[in-house]
C-alpha cells in the first residue's frame, strides 16, 4: 500500500505531458538563459556604455559606439570579410560534404577507417588543428609548398606566403575552417542519405533514371530539409568563429582577414574598449537571425512539399 | 528528555547556538592557539609568460619563488601562459575580480589603472635600497594626469639589431643607420638571396620595430604632453621609407609575422638582418645551431633625426586591487629587485635591470660571455639605456598609447603603404584619424 502511493505519483507526473515537457526542457532553457542570454544583454548593456576593461564604472553614451565603429575603415573591411568567409566556405562545405556523403553512403571495405578519419577535424580540438596548419603554411618551414614543390606542382622558384599576402590568407583561413566543418556537414547529409526509403531510388533506377537523374530529382529534393539544418549550423558556426583567424592571421595582414568576431575580440579585449567591441559583436546578431529565420523557413517549406 | 530538548528549542535558540558554533570555527583557531593565526601559511599567486630563455622560468619557478616563499612561509604559485594569451587573461581577471595577486605585462597597461593599487610604495622601497630607476620604467609605468603608478617595471628587454656579419662583410656595409639596412639589405638580398625581415603584422615585434623607425625619423604617435600627432611630415617620410626598404630588402612574409618569426627566420639561415631581442643568438647559442656564430647585434639603427630603439619587451608587474595577498605581492617585488642579479644570470642577459645598481659588474659581464662567439659578443649592449626608450616616447605609455599599441594601428599603416594598398599620405591619414579618435575617447574618461 505504502510503495504503491509514491509508484502511482511518478505514474501522475511521467503521464502529465505538460508538466514533464517542462522539465525536460528545463535544463536546455537554463543553459540558453545562462550561457547565451545573459551574455547576449551584457553585450547590449555594454555597447550603449562607455566601460572599458579596466573600470567598473559606465556611463550611458547612447549610439555613440554604433556611429564610432561605423566610421573605421577596419569594421568596413570585417563585415565584407565576414559574409565572404561564411558564405564562400559554407557553398565549399556543401559541394564536398554532399561528394563526401554520396561516397560514404556506399558499403566497401575500410568504410569505417575513412568515416572515422573524415570524423577527426570535428572533433579534434580546433586550436589544435588551427596551430597544426600555422606552421604548415609557415612562410619559412611550409610542408604543404615543400610538398607541392616536391611533386612538381611549384617550380623552385615558387614559394607562396599564405599568410601574408591578403588574398592568399583568406583563402587559406577559408581553407582550414572548410576543414574543420566538414565533417559535420557530412555527418549530417549522410544521415539524411541513409533516411531516403530503397524503394524509391531503386523505383528510379528501373524506371531508366541515371546517376545524376536521381540526384537531382531525388536525391537532393529528399535531403534538402537536413541539407538546410547543415547549412544553418555551418553559417552561425562560421559567422561567430574567430579561432581560426586568431590564430593563423590574427586578422593580417593589415586588418584584411578580420571578421567581425576576431575584430570585437581585439577591440573590446586586446584594445582594451569593451564597450566597442560589444557594439561590434551585436552587428552579427540581426544578421544570424535573418539567417536562422530564413533557413528553418525553407527547411519547412521543402519538408512540406 | 531528548523529546524535551527538541521541543523546547526555540528558533531564536537555534541561531544562537548555530551563530555561536560558526564563530566558534571560524575564529577558534586563533583563539584556542594564539601563535597559529600568525604562523599559517600565506599564498601568493603570480602569472607570467612563457619567457622566450626557459632557463629563467626554470630558476624562477623552481628555484626563486621557492627560496622565497620558505623564507616568509608562503606558497607562491606560479602560472605561466603565451605572451598572446595576457591581455585576454587580464581582461578575464578584471571581469571577475580575482585571479593573481601579481599580474607580469610585457608592455604598459594603463588601461588597467583603475583596478591596479599605486605602485609607488614599492619604488619608494626599491630606490631607499638601490637608487633611482632609470625613466624607461618610470614613463612605462607612471600617469602624470592622475599622479599614479599603475605597474611596477624591475626590468626590460633590449631590443638591438640582429645581423648575419658574414653577409653584411660581403657587400662591405655595416648596419649602422637605416639607410645602410636599405642598401645594404638590397645587396644582399640580390646577392645570396638573404632578405631583411622586419615585420610589418599585427604582432609585438613589428610595434616595437616600426616605433623605433618613426622616432627616429622624429615622428611618434604624441608629443611629450600627450597630444596625438601622428598625421606628421615626419610619419609621412617614415612610411615612404619603409614601403621602399620592404620593396628593395624584403619578402612578404614580413606580412604574416609573428612573435617567434625573427628567431626562426635569422636561425634558419634565411634572413640577413632582424630587429630582436638576444633569444635569436642565446636559442642558437644553447641549441648549438651553426649560424649563430655568424649572427652577430649592433645599436639601434640611426635615422635622419637621432638613433633610438624601443625596449623589445617592457616587463611591468600590477599588484590587482582584489588581489587577496596584497601585502605579500609588493614585499615580492621589493625582494625581487635585491635579487636582480640572480634573474639577469638566469634570463642570460635577456632581462635587464630598471635599477641599474642591481647588477654593478653589467658591463663586465657583457663584455665577456662564455657562450658568445665572440666573447664580448652582448657588448654592444652596455649602454642600451641610453639608445632604448618606452612605447609612447617622447611622452608617458598612458591609456591611449596601450589601446594604439593593442590594435595595431602603426603596424597596420606602415604595412598598407608598403604594400601598395594605399599611398603613404593616406595611410597616414587613416591612421592619424583613429589615433586622434582613441585619444579624445581617452581624455573623456580623464585619463589623458
Amino acid at each position: 500500500m505504502s510503495s504503491a502511493a509514491p509508484a502511482r505519483r511518478r505514474a501522475y507526473f511521467l503521464d502529465r505531458e505538460d508538466w514533464l515537457g517542462r522539465v525536460m526542457i528545463a535544463p536546455a532553457v537554463i543553459y540558453i538563459a545562462a550561457l547565451i542570454g545573459m551574455p547576449f544583454f551584457l553585450a547590449l548593456f555594454y555597447s550603449f556604455s562607455n566601460i572599458t576593461v579596466g573600470t567598473e564604472e559606465l556611463h550611458f553614451v547612447g549610439l555613440k559606439n554604433f556611429r564610432a565603429i561605423l566610421d573605421t575603415p577596419g569594421f568596413q573591411v570585417a563585415l565584407k570579410n565576414s559574409f565572404i568567409f561564411t558564405f564562400v566556405s559554407q557553398a565549399i562545405v556543401l559541394i564536398l560534404a554532399k561528394i563526401l556523403a554520396l561516397s560514404l553512403v556506399r558499403d566497401f571495405r575500410g568504410k569505417w577507417v575513412v568515416r572515422l578519419l573524415i570524423i577527426l577535424p570535428w572533433v579534434a580540438p580546433i586550436s589544435l588543428g588551427a596551430i597544426g596548419w600555422l606552421w604548415m603554411l609557415d612562410s619559412i618551414y611550409s610542408i604543404v609548398n615543400w610538398g607541392l614543390r616536391a611533386v612538381g606542382i611549384f617550380g623552385p622558384s615558387t614559394w607562396p606566403i599564405w599568410l601574408g599576402l591578403p588574398k592568399l590568407a583568406m583563402a587559406s583561413v577559408i581553407a582550414v575552417h572548410v576543414w574543420r566543418l566538414l565533417p559535420l556537414a557530412t555527418i549530417i547529409l549522410l544521415a539524411g542519405l541513409t533516411s531516403i526509403p530503397r524503394d524509391i531510388q531503386e523505383a528510379a533506377a528501373a524506371d531508366g533514371a541515371r546517376f545524376w537523374r536521381q540526384l537531382f530529382e531525388i536525391t537532393i529534393p529528399m535531403v534538402l530539409p537536413i541539407m538546410g539544418v547543415a547549412v544553418l549550423f555551418g553559417i552561425v558556426f562560421t559567422f561567430t568563429d574567430m579561432i581560426v583567424i586568431f590564430v593563423l592571421t590574427r586578422g593580417g595582414p593589415f586588418d584584411s582577414t578580420h571578421v567581425l568576431a576576431s575584430l570585437a575580440f581585439f577591440t573590446g579585449i586586446e584594445g582594451g574598449d569593451l564597450a566597442e567591441g560589444a557594439a561590434i559583436a551585436l552587428f552579427l546578431f540581426p544578421l544570424l537571425v535573418a539567417v536562422a529565420f530564413l533557413m528553418l523557413r525553407l527547411a519547412r517549406r521543402s519538408e512540406v512539399t | 528528555m531528548e523529546e524535551s530538548t527538541k521541543r523546547h528549542l526555540s528558533r531564536r535558540d537555534f541561531m544562537k547556538v548555530a551563530g555561536a558554533g560558526a564563530a566558534a570555527a571560524t575564529l577558534g583557531p586563533a583563539i584556542i592557539v594564539p601563535g597559529r593565526a600568525t604562523a599559517q601559511q600565506k599564498t601568493l599567486r603570480i602569472l607570467q609568460w612563457n619567457h622566450f630563455v626557459p632557463g629563467y622560468d626554470k630558476w624562477f619557478n623552481e628555484t626563486y619563488v621557492k627560496e622565497w616563499g620558505q623564507k616568509n612561509n608562503t606558497n607562491v604559485i606560479v602560472d605561466n601562459i603565451g605572451i598572446a594569451g595576457l591581455n585576454a587573461r587580464a581582461a578575464a581577471e578584471v571581469r571577475a575580480q580575482q585571479g593573481h595577486d601579481l599580474f607580469l605585462f610585457l608592455w604598459p597597461p594603463p588601461v588597467h589603472e583603475d583596478q591596479v593599487i599605486d605602485h609607488r610604495e614599492i619604488y619608494e622601497e626599491v630606490e631607499r635600497k638601490h637608487g633611482k630607476a632609470i625613466p624607461l620604467a618610470i614613463k612605462s609605468t607612471y600617469n602624470p594626469k592622475t599622479k599614479k603608478y599603475y605597474g611596477f617595471s624591475d626590468s626590460y628587454v633590449p631590443d638591438p639589431i640582429n645581423y648575419r656579419k658574414d653577409l653584411w662583410d660581403a657587400v662591405g656595409v655595416k648596419p649602422d643607420s637605416w639607410e645602410d639596412i636599405r642598401v645594404g639589405g638590397a645587396k644582399i638580398k640580390k646577392q645570396f638571396d638573404n632578405p631583411v625581415g622586419i615585420g610589418l603584422a599585427s604582432e609585438i615585434d613589428t610595434n616595437m620595430a616600426m616605433r623605433s623607425l618613426m622616432y627616429s625619423w622624429g615622428s611618434s604617435e604624441q608629443d611629450e604632453n600627450g597630444k596625438p600627432i601622428l598625421g606628421s611630415k615626419q610619419t609621412v617620410e617614415a612610411v615612404k621609407f619603409v614601403k621602399a626598404l620592404y620593396q628593395e630588402t624584403m619578402t612578404p612574409e614580413v606580412f604574416s609575422w609573428d612573435a617567434s618569426s625573427n628567431n626562426r627566420f635569422m636561425l634558419a639561415g634565411k634572413g640577413s638582418l632582424a630587429l630582436n631581442a638576444i633569444s635569436v643568438t642565446r636559442t642558437g647559442e644553447n641549441e648549438k645551431i651553426p649560424v649563430t656564430d655568424n649572427i652577430w647585434l649592433a645599436k639601434a639603427a640611426a635615422g635622419p633625426v637621432r638613433r633610438i630603439g624601443l625596449e623589445h619587451v617592457m616587463d611591468v608587474y600590477c599588484i590587482w586591487k582584489f588581489a587577496k595577498n596584497i601585502e605579500g605581492a609588493k614585499k615580492f617585488l621589493v625582494d625581487y629587485v635585491d635579487n636582480f642579479k640572480k634573474g639577469f644570470l638566469a634570463s642570460e642577459y635577456y632581462n635587464f635591470p630598471c635599477f641599474t645598481s642591481t647588477v654593478p659588474d653589467l658591463k663586465q659581464l657583457l663584455a665577456n660571455d662564455p657562450k658568445a662567439k665572440p666573447s664580448d659578443k652582448y657588448k654592444v649592449l652596455e649602454d642600451v639605456e641610453s639608445w632604448a626608450t618606452n612605447v609612447g616616447y617622447p611622452g608617458y605609455a598612458n591609456a591611449a598609447i596601450d589601446e594604439v599599441f593593442s590594435t595595431w594601428i602603426v603596424s597596420t599603416m606602415f604595412a598598407k603603404a608598403a604594400q601598395g594598398i594605399m599611398s603613404p599620405e593616406d595611410a597616414v591619414a587613416e591612421a592619424s584619424k583613429q589615433v586622434e579618435r582613441i585619444f579624445q575617447k581617452w581624455s573623456e574618461r580623464g585619463k589623458l
